[in-house]
């Protein structure tokens, strides 16, 4: 499955890719620049959903779960991976959910921090990646100088991950209360 | 207020990444003397080693960093009338310092074919005292070959076979330096792993200084050589004790205990009597005095017969010969698996290798500064078996031969060694935190686009 694991990941990358530079296009451009952009992102986000959770899916089965799971390269890889999907999941259903009105106000910057994280996440894995297969790059030791060793496995202690959890469930509420009709 | 869910929410999830970012990596790896575990703060040494021989002798030379010189391994102090020892063997470093300082070098003519491609991990079997799952019976390090199954550490393979193995070269030369106790009398710890670890033929060069029958030391410090029937406790704890002085209970610095000499609180006899040792077990001898500490260095030269005549207990050397070599330390006060150690290394007597030994003539080599720097480093709890299971994404290459210098660093591979300490700890960590940072990017997607959506038509 590597071999194929290796061919699918360039799709959903440069799928990813490609949107946050319409993202970018969008953001800074009201024109008809930008209106192009914004009228080709779904279609790269959906397309780079449906490959990446196959990439993903069929990453899973390159190695058994024991050797996956095992190994700290393995660990980060798997979850830089499932969080970029999560990411680019994210700004695809945002993107389908709201249409234009994503490029007014705040939002449209929080879409442009939204998808350069998301680039990152995405470099991170790839580079990870090419780790796992033997391509080594320096963006190990980017990312050593920043603090953190990429042969160790990236986990956080309990409080921190009782903190995350507790932030999203925050953000959700205070979603939900965003919408709710004022009351007189 | 619906204006300020976004921002709110941004440094919220800002918030929550930063957090990530600087908490990872902590609560995890924490010793844990109960299952044998501790972590020295230090995952690699460097280490400088050179080589020479002439027509009959190899020298090898090593040099490493060490912050004091581990020059006692264990102790009897005199404690309200009782000899107490101190020093016993632990997970990591004896907080009193005893446990003496060591190099060791495995060593091979390429009859185990593995050793040249994975070192020292070839001799990590299951069941290994010091690991977090050792046997209940005290397991030293063994070749697979001499066990019937792979992670079993009694599944012995019959004696005729073992036999059989060992005429065929199947063991690894071990040469072992004491910094307590063999260095004093100018030699190494001669020994092999085969189906365990064992010294060779003869005797080696400590035995225990105890009397059980009577529950005091056999042998003290001779007054008229060394000055003194013991050490001071005060006195070693502040360091203050050197090789330049007597401080090892040699043949000629000892004489039979006395129980009547007037003995006070804080004497310190050695636990160890050292011994000229006798056959194959003495075959190494430290080249041109002793090893010695200074500055913050140990530099130990060590020299044996390219031909010992004991073909069953040493590798035979001769010129123009590869061979493969992994060499260790012990310092801080450390014993057991708490070393440091190297990746497999060539060495060519007059041939070019990692370690390439230089031909000369004359006694003593004249060492010039043609050093190899190895890096040493911890290895954690990785076993042989773990290697060629299905745990390890890399067994497929080990089972095709593929050595461990092509795909691992030493730096990477102490990480790898230390997490697979705290296995089922970090993999539950670890599914954690990738939980939680999908349910924060979910959160965080539920606010945007709430937030998004209570502004259309406003």
């Amino acid at each position: 499955m590597a071999a194929y694991h290796v061919v699918l990941v360039h799709f959903p990358i440069a799928l990813w890719l490609a949107s946050a530079l319409l993202i970018f296009l969008r953001v800074v451009n009201d024109g008809p620049v930008g209106q192009a952009a914004d009228r080709a992102l779904p279609v790269f986000l959906v397309l780079g959903f449906v490959l990446g959770a196959v990439a993903w899916l069929i990453g899973t089965q390159v190695w058994d779960w024991p050797a996956l799971s095992g190994t700290p390269m393995g660990r980060n890889h798997m979850l830089t991976a499932t969080w970029s999907l999560a990411y680019f999941t994210l700004l695809m259903i945002t993107r389908l959910m709201q249409g234009d009105a994503l490029w007014h106000g705040m939002a449209r910057w929080v879409m442009l921090v939204l998808s350069g994280v998301g680039v990152v996440l995405v470099g991170v894995t790839g580079t990870l990646g090419g780790h796992l297969v033997g391509n080594y790059t320096q963006v190990g030791e980017v990312l050593r100088l920043l603090g953190w060793e990429i042969y160790t496995t990236y986990y956080v202690p309990n409080i921190t991950v009782a903190l995350l959890i507790g932030l999203g469930l925050v953000m959700a509420v205070l979603g939900v209360l965003a919408r709710r009709p004022a009351s007189n | 207020m619906k204006r300020m869910v976004l921002p709110i929410a941004s440094v919220l999830f800002v918030g929550g990444l930063l957090t990530s970012w600087v908490s990872h990596g902590t609560g995890i790896v924490v010793d844990d003397p109960e299952r044998n575990i501790s972590i020295p703060d230090t995952h690699t040494v460097p280490l400088q080693v050179q080589a020479a021989y002439n027509n009959t002798t190899m020298f090898m030379r090593y040099r490493w960093p060490a912050e004091r010189p581990g020059i006692f391994h264990d102790v009897l102090v005199y404690e309200d009338g009782e000899w107490v020892r101190h020093g016993r063997g632990m997970p990591g470093s004896n907080p009193e310092g005893f446990h003496e300082d060591r190099v060791a070098m495995m060593l091979d003519d390429g009859s185990v074919p593995e050793f040249s491609r994975y070192g020292g991990y070839i001799t990590i079997g299951a069941g290994l005292a010091g690991l977090t799952d050792e046997a209940p019976e005290e397991v030293t390090k063994y070749l697979p070959a001499t066990r019937n199954s792979l992670g079993q550490w009694d599944d012995m393979a019959p004696e005729d076979v073992q036999a059989r193995l060992r005429a065929a070269g199947y063991f690894l030369d071990l040469w072992h330096w004491r910094g307590g106790r063999s260095n004093a009398l100018g030699y190494a710890d001669d020994q092999n792993v085969g189906d365990h670890r064992a010294g060779d033929g003869g005797r080696g060069t400590y035995s225990t200084n105890w009397d059980g029958d009577l529950s005091q030391p056999r042998v003290m410090f001779n007054p008229e050589v060394a000055g003194y029937r013991a050490l001071n406790w005060d006195d070693i704890m502040a360091g203050n004790i050197s090789q330049d002085q007597v401080y090892a209970l040699t043949p000629q610095a000892s004489v039979p205990f006395d129980p009547d000499a007037n003995w006070q609180n804080g004497d310190v006899i050695p636990r160890r009597m050292l011994r000229l040792p006798e056959g194959s077990r003495g075959d190494i001898t430290t080249a041109d005095g002793v090893g010695t500490w200074a500055d913050g260095y140990w530099d130990v030269t060590l020299s044996r017969a390219l031909d010992t005549g004991a073909p069953e207990d040493d590798k035979i050397l001769e010129d123009l010969g590869m061979y493969d070599v992994a060499i260790a330390i012990h310092r801080n006060a450390t014993g057991g698996r708490w070393h440091y150690v190297s990746l497999p290394q060539t060495l060519g007597l007059g041939r070019e290798a990692d370690i390439e030994a230089v031909r000369f003539t004359g006694r003593q080599p004249q060492w010039g500064d043609n050093w190899t720097d190895v890096t040493l480093f911890y290895p954690g709890q990785v076993t042989w078996p773990f290697l060629n299971s299905r745990a390890h994404a890399g067994a497929e290459y080990i089972d095709e031969g593929v050595p461990v210098a092509f795909r691992h660093t030493p730096e990477q591979l102490s990480n790898y060694g230390i997490e697979v300490e705290f296995m089922s700890e970090i993999k539950r960590q670890w599914l954690l935190t990738m939980l939680a940072g999908v349910v924060l990017i979910a959160g965080f997607g539920v606010a945007l686009n709430r937030a998004v959506s209570s502004t259309k038509g406003a």
